[in-house]
């Protein structure tokens, strides 16, 4: 069997998620990807939770191990200059360059796509970024909430009568890969036609807009600015989260489920099924638009009666009618879905100090050349030896003189 | 970059995104839809006096060309199925069981081409205990982790007002098509590629999904604490009304983020405060980086870090998200505007990268996203012509696709459309 990307090399100079959620999938997919780490300047996400067992520490976060699995990891001083010189020889290895510092930074080094890709025309490069890498905006600090903010999503969750909550976590770090990866294949793909590369600039502020593309375009056909309505929907009524039952295996943790009725004939199944065939009947419920003057009475139904009930039992029922409901996953349900295991989505990797880790599968099944993670995220330099003298031809003597000057660090 | 491949587009609101990413970046991508047309076309927002699509269409259709069809009469569906044995890859999110029953299931197209791509998006996945679940966006979101997490105080767990779920779905649809397109350049062989937008939000949970099997669950990420200070610089550990602050025109996103790592940036702000006679000593010289410890050595009462907000709200009245905007650029600080749509339209730095493609909506111009990423040294990805109207490219896909109009097709789209 040939991996899709077999033979592919990657050269992995980017950081927190956005950018090494890139490199993670085409390592589950065949590519040999080489992450380069400041040793002493410590990855974001190395001290992000979750943990193993908990602890904060640089080698337990499985948000780290999750964008890195599969990737070969080396430790290198950016700012020295034969930390740089690595680099340039890493590059020279490379069919592909991800990257993710400040715009304007690996100029700065001398290893900027102009420069590099001078006797490397076949280099493709992809750079990401808060806002891209040109624009008024580009030398913008890019802390996470900076990209939802400036998108549209930070004003487009929250309860109508309260402030603005934001989405969850850095939103435009789960956007920005997609549109990247995507981008990047098809750049393979010319490449592999034409022998040409080329550089590719993702601003994560412009994906996070482009999920929102009917929204701004409605703002531009007529004025429309799209507003924060807590879970409800444009269409249709119901659609909520409700609260349910508590859970013996979850104390202390309030329990909800997500339920919708997508039509009108499954609002009536809906309202069956929760034992209000009274509802179910009434005429001026039998449309949404008649439901949305009613939400207040038809939700406090819905919750009264998922309330009696554990979220698991809630979804059964309903889905057996053919309603569309679903509990809300916690990260300990995750680990018990039917369907997600079914697929296998969660995998447990070897790890050398905590055993085993789990990180996810990928994204895409592919019948006949699947891909998966082939092993954990590296430790700090855990590949120095093997990138410096398998990859790079180094010898022992010029890898003992980068040891001692520092530039592994 | 991708003008060599023949794209047919067989989704609705589930998967339409995807064949719009594949006609960006050069594709040749045609939608089929029912002689109804597709649900898309009547997925929000749709705009008062726009009868006939929404926006949702407008833009996730864009570059694309479109026919229809009766899937009712076999003639039709066999056209269908000619099509597909000229396609590189067929993307569908209709549901399993209609692709089944006219035969353009994954496993009927590849008998007859084995160099197929078949691409299907789904709610749990093609198959397994929930793969015929009744699904929506809000039920999706709450099976694939990020949901249950996200909540406002004490009430329930919120999901983003703007559909979502499934656009990460037929993104990485898009990513998968791709795979297997590059695989089959070694192979010679296609396959068929199973996406689960259950399965896609996993990394939209910044690794929580992955807490429990690694023994982390940490009681913090459900209520925030109350008893110690953030120090992570994002303010994920602080109340959201202590993030949220008014100015003249709208809302900041800021948080007074203190400690070493972040508490420099909370420095600047007050260097800002400082050079408009904004705050008055000894808050005006604090130095946030050490604030945490000053608190627990008992030097700072919690009640003197009211007077250092109450600074920064006077402050903020006086001043637009856009000054706000420059001025965290200018001075370095973790401090943002929060965007609405009217602002993002009237943003200088999308206008400057040339991020806009402007399309044709009924009779409007309308300006939609048009730059997936920006690439240099290759034809890079853009919108190429706006959405179809219903079957509105019929007999030119025939042609172009199978040499010739055959006659059974349902070209008589004037009397089907209405």
């Amino acid at each position: 069997m040939t991996a899709a990307l077999a033979g592919l090399k990657v050269l992995d100079l980017s950081w927190v998620v956005a950018g090494p959620l890139i490199g993670r999938a085409l390592a589950d997919f065949g590519a040999e990807v080489v992450r380069v780490e400041s040793g002493t300047r410590v990855e974001t996400a190395r001290l992000m939770q979750p943990f193993h067992g908990g602890v904060q520490d640089k080698e337990g976060s499985v948000l780290f191990g999750n964008c890195n699995a599969g990737k070969l990891g080396v430790t290198l001083d950016l700012k020295s200059s034969s930390g740089q010189q690595v680099v340039r020889d890493l590059v020279a290895w490379a069919d592909v360059v991800v990257e993710s510092f400040s715009p304007g930074q690996l100029r700065k080094w001398g290893l900027d796509y102009a420069t590099l890709s001078a006797d490397r025309p076949d280099l493709i490069m992809l750079s990401t970024s808060i806002a891209g890498q040109d624009g008024p905006w580009s030398t913008l600090a890019g802390f996470g909430n900076v990209g939802s903010s400036l998108s549209g999503f930070q004003n487009l969750v929250g309860w109508e009568d309260a402030l603005p909550m934001g989405p969850f976590g850095p939103y435009t770090d789960y956007v920005g890969p997609r549109l990247a990866l995507v981008t990047l294949l098809a750049a393979l793909e010319n490449r592999r036609r034409t022998g040409t590369g080329c550089y590719i600039d993702v601003a994560q502020v412009e994906a996070g807009v482009f999920f929102l593309s009917p929204q701004v375009a409605q703002h531009s056909y007529d004025g429309t600015v799209a507003e924060r309505r807590g879970n409800h929907d444009a269409v249709m009524v119901p659609h909520g989260v409700y609260p349910s039952a508590a859970e013996e295996a979850r104390p202390g943790r309030d329990r909800f489920v997500a339920v919708v009725a997508r039509t009108d004939d499954e609002w009536s199944l809906l309202a069956t099924t929760i034992g209000r065939a009274d509802l179910a009947s009434r005429p001026d419920l039998a449309t949404a638009a008649g439901r949305r003057d009613a939400e207040v009475e038809i939700d406090d139904a819905i919750g009264a009666w998922t309330s009696a009930r554990t979220a698991d039992e809630a979804e059964q029922a309903l889905q057996a009618a053919g309603v569309a409901a679903h509990k809300a996953v916690s990260t300990a349900d995750y680990v018990e879905d039917a369907q997600l295991a079914a697929r296998g989505h969660l995998v447990e990797l070897p790890h050398p100090l905590h055993g085993t880790t789990t990180v996810e599968g990928p994204r895409y099944r592919l019948s006949a050349t699947p891909g998966g993670p082939r092993r954990a995220a590296p430790t700090l330099g855990q590949d120095n030896e093997v990138v410096l003298r398998d990859l790079l031809g180094y010898d022992d003597a010029r890898i003992a003189a980068l040891h001692d000057e520092g530039a592994l660090r | 970059m991708l003008e060599h491949l023949r794209v047919l587009d067989l989704t609705d609101e589930r998967g339409l995104l995807c064949g719009r990413l594949l006609a960006d970046l050069g594709a040749d991508v045609v939608q089929v839809e029912p002689f109804a047309g597709s649900s898309a076309r009547s997925a929000p927002p749709v705009a008062d006096g726009l009868a006939v699509s929404s926006l949702f269409w407008e833009t996730f259709a864009a570059g694309k060309r479109g026919i229809a069809v009766d899937l009712d009469d076999e003639a039709d569906v066999a056209v269908v199925r000619r099509l597909a044995a000229r396609a590189d890859v067929v993307v569908t999110s209709w549901p399993r069981d209609l692709v089944e029953a006219v035969g353009l299931d994954p496993v009927s197209l590849r008998a007859e081409r084995p160099e197929l791509v078949y691409v299907a998006v789904s709610a749990f996945g093609w198959e397994g205990p929930k793969a015929r679940y009744a699904d929506s966006d809000l039920v999706v979101w709450a099976a694939g982790g990020p949901l249950e997490p996200h909540r406002d105080g004490d009430r329930a767990p919120l999901r983003i007002s703007a559909p979502q779920a499934y656009l990460h779905a037929a993104a990485d649809a898009a990513t998968g098509a791709m795979l297997a397109v590059l695989a089959r350049s070694a192979t010679g062989a296609g396959q068929v590629v199973d996406v689960s937008a259950q399965a896609s939000l996993g990394v939209a949970t910044l690794g929580r999904v992955l807490a429990h099997a690694v023994g982390d669950d940490h009681p913090e990420w459900h209520q925030a604490p109350v008893k110690r200070t953030d120090q992570s610089g994002s303010g994920a550990a602080t109340p959201n009304s202590l993030k949220k602050w008014y100015c003249r025109d709208g809302m900041i996103e800021l948080h007074l983020s203190m400690g070493p790592a972040a508490g420099t940036f909370t420095n600047n702000l007050f260097g800002w405060l400082r050079d408009e006679g904004a705050v008055e000593e000894p808050v005006a010289s604090w130095d946030w980086r050490t604030v945490p410890d000053r608190i627990v050595a008992g030097e700072l009462e919690e009640s003197e870090l009211d007077v250092a907000r109450a600074a920064v709200r006077a402050f903020l009245l006086t001043k637009t998200k856009a000054e706000v905007l420059d001025a965290a650029i200018e001075r370095r600080l973790l401090c943002m505007s929060i965007f609405d749509m009217s602002d993002l339209a009237a943003s200088p730095h999308l206008e400057a990268r040339g991020f806009w493609a402007e399309v044709d909506v009924a009779g409007v111009t309308t300006r939609i996203p048009g730059r997936i990423a920006h690439v240099t040294g290759a034809d890079g990805p853009r919108v190429r012509r706006r959405a179809p109207r219903l079957g509105e490219h019929q007999e030119e896909v025939l042609r172009d696709w199978l040499g010739h109009a055959p006659a059974a097709a349902a070209v008589d789209l004037e009397g089907a459309a209405r």
